[in-house]
């Protein structure tokens, strides 16, 4: 594949996403998919622009184009394109930060793209099904072309590699997604889980709230102060229990959030042994987000109860985000041995800027 | 290599190669297939690259589609069901194994269990090509009773073996969990709840199907020897007290679990016991 067919053919990418325009500028330039098929009519009826793609997702408007025209004026096309189509005022069409590309680097940036590198969510796979999806409407609407569907094909290709070679979406970087991702390894799906949050502090609310959002069935919220209870409880759609009720409702629940500033432990073996026997053999989740620690960490000899306190927690997360830092390293050396393999690595990068228009 | 037809006379163990027989050259052939699923799974679990593929299964195909070869060759040159020696009931056994194994591990999205489960496959299959001798065909009338009980009993212990392969991955699973050794295995490894339900299920029907093979024993009468019938009716004991402990919830999944592995010596020993005696 030739990046710069001829001497005046050439591809380029024009675009905004996540990090260089804020969602109030992008959702002005995005397209609908039914209209998708229009707008790259009206983009390639544009002067020079023989091959057009348009990637729209939430999180970035992008345009690739073969075009006969300079790199400069085929740029100047393209965002001119966006500005009238969506008939954006001055303020506006300034407010439009755009990265302009051309050459080697409009490949490299299509294979990150698709190899999930470029995501907010590093390794998400949805994009990889996004970018094949406005591929495919641009290839039935006639608007893709030799040069379009070689660069597409091997993006593919690539993004295939890289996930098949590196594991950067494997190993959660937060305390929420990592309790979530613990809780999966012990119950499987989480809908029939109910959820015991004892203490409203951020953290434990935030790992609730990711332990709902991944379809946790219930949740019980337990504080000294009730009203705080209530009103978190309230927040969630959770049920809210007075402090001295918790201990009697260990049994019914099957991940308990602890991070009261009580000076103590609050959860103690006998309590969990209690419990468990109510379980017939179910297990027990338990983090303990407190400092000092809530709960006592004989808790976790005990069968089938399982209990991570913040330090284990932060551990895992930080571990993981090792590991993926590792994973970006590998995942952008198979891109370049790729760009070597087609033949593109070692050309003239002449657009590799971002541009504000 | 020599093919032999229907009518071969009787195998030294250890025999390989040059003077092998077509059946035997397929159940070798299986048995590097399993080795084969066993390999790829270790890279790729150390390579932290183990993902949910149909690709997992096909080594296990491959090697399942083999056994089935070995197994039509030897029916076809008893002319009845391949169980006649400990030779052929361990690669019957193994045959099982891995046909259970292509129904549950896609129930319940368990292809990291191939990679527990090829070991003792080929294991199986390793000790009766290279350890157990391999009389030839014995010249006995088809009863179809008595072949019914055999296959039932297998499939049972079959069950029972994948049970252990099971427990083997739920206990490596809770220790990973109770240590917080998030590595790539725990990644790989199904969550504990799915392998607690998987070890229950397979308990549950390996003693249904030992238990339909002893109800067809009943018209055989005399005919199968009282050490066969009394290791058989020692194996359904030990699974109806898993299964009762299961059923009861009377101990831990962990418990469970270490019942389901070294349980399984006792099917082992009855495989022996009905096969020699």
């Amino acid at each position: 594949m030739r990046m710069e067919t001829n001497e005046e053919r050439q591809i380029l990418c024009l675009g905004v996403n996540h990090r260089t325009t804020p969602v109030e500028v992008r959702e002005r330039v995005a397209f609908p998919e039914a209209k998708l098929p229009e707008a790259l009519e009206t983009l390639k009826s544009r002067d020079g622009i023989t091959e057009a793609v348009v990637i729209s997702t939430c999180n970035r408007v992008e345009l690739y184009t073969s075009l006969d025209v300079n790199e400069p004026a085929g740029h100047e096309q393209m965002r001119q394109y966006l500005v009238d189509r969506f008939g954006l005022t001055d303020e506006h069409a300034e407010a439009l930060v755009c990265y302009k590309l051309s050459g080697v680097e409009t490949a490299r940036h299509l294979f990150r793209v698709v190899s999930g590198l470029d995501s907010m969510v590093l390794g998400e796979t949805e994009i990889f099904g996004q970018v094949k999806q406005a591929y495919k409407v641009a290839l039935e609407a006639g608007a893709t072309g030799k040069d379009l569907n070689k660069l597409f094909q091997r993006a593919f290709n690539v993004g295939k590699k890289v996930r098949e070679h590196t594991a950067i979406q494997r190993g959660s970087t937060s305390i929420g997604s990592v309790a979530v991702e613990l809780a999966e390894k012990v119950f499987g799906q989480l809908k029939s889980c109910r959820v015991m949050l004892i203490g409203a502090g951020e953290m434990s609310r935030t790992c609730a709230q990711s332990l709902v959002s991944r379809g946790a069935s219930s949740l019980i919220v337990s504080n000294r102060s009730y009203d705080k209870a209530v009103e978190l409880a309230q927040q969630m759609n959770g049920r809210a229990m007075k402090f001295d009720e918790w201990e009697k409702a260990l049994h019914e629940v099957d991940i308990i959030i602890s991070s009261t500033s009580a000076p103590h432990f609050v959860i103690l073996p006998e309590m969990i042994q209690k419990a468990m026997k109510s379980r017939r053999g179910h297990p027990l989740f338990l983090i303990d987000i407190a400092v000092p620690r809530d709960i006592d960490p004989r808790v976790n000899e005990i069968e089938d109860a399982y209990l991570y306190d913040i330090d284990a927690l932060s551990a895992i997360a930080e571990d993981n985000r090792r590991k993926r830092e590792m994973e970006i390293q590998v995942g952008e050396q198979i891109i370049e041995e790729q760009l070597v393999k087609f033949g593109l690595a070692g050309m003239p990068v002449r657009g590799a800027r971002e541009a504000q228009a | 290599m020599i093919i032999d037809g229907p009518g071969r006379s009787a195998i030294p163990p250890g025999t390989l190669f040059f003077s092998m027989s077509f059946d035997r050259l397929l159940l070798l052939l299986a048995t590097l297939a399993f080795l084969g699923a066993l390999g790829h799974a270790v890279v790729a679990l150390r390579k932290g690259q183990w993902k949910e593929s149909r690709w997992h299964w096909l080594p296990m195909a491959a090697g399942f589609a083999l056994q089935c070869g070995f197994l039509y060759l030897r029916g076809q040159d008893h002319g009845r069901c391949p169980m006649t020696s400990l030779f052929e009931v361990l690669v019957f056994t193994g045959w099982s194994v891995v046909l259970l194994y292509l129904v549950v591990g896609p129930a319940y999205r368990l292809s990291l269990l191939g990679a527990f489960t090829a070991p003792v496959v080929a294991v199986m299959q390793g000790t009766a090509l290279l350890l157990l001798p391999d009389p030839p065909s014995p010249k006995i009338a088809p009863n179809p009773w008595l072949e019914t009980h055999a296959a039932l009993a297998l499939i049972a212990y079959a069950a029972f073996a994948l049970a252990c392969v099971t427990g083997v991955m739920h206990l490596v699973q809770a220790r990973l969990l109770k240590k917080h050794r998030i590595r790539a295995l725990f990644h790989q490894l199904p969550p504990i709840s799915d392998l607690a339900k998987a070890i229950r299920r397979l308990a549950a029907f390996g003693l249904l199907l030992l238990s339909l093979a002893l109800l067809s024993a009943v018209p055989l009468g005399t005919s199968i020897s009282g050490a066969k019938l009394t290791s058989t009716w020692m194996v359904w004991m030990l699974y109806a007290i898993l299964n009762f402990l299961m059923w009861r919830h009377v101990v831990s999944a962990r418990v469970i679990s270490w019942m389901a592995v070294g349980g399984f010596v006792v099917p082992l020993v009855s495989l022996w016991i009905v096969s020699v005696k």
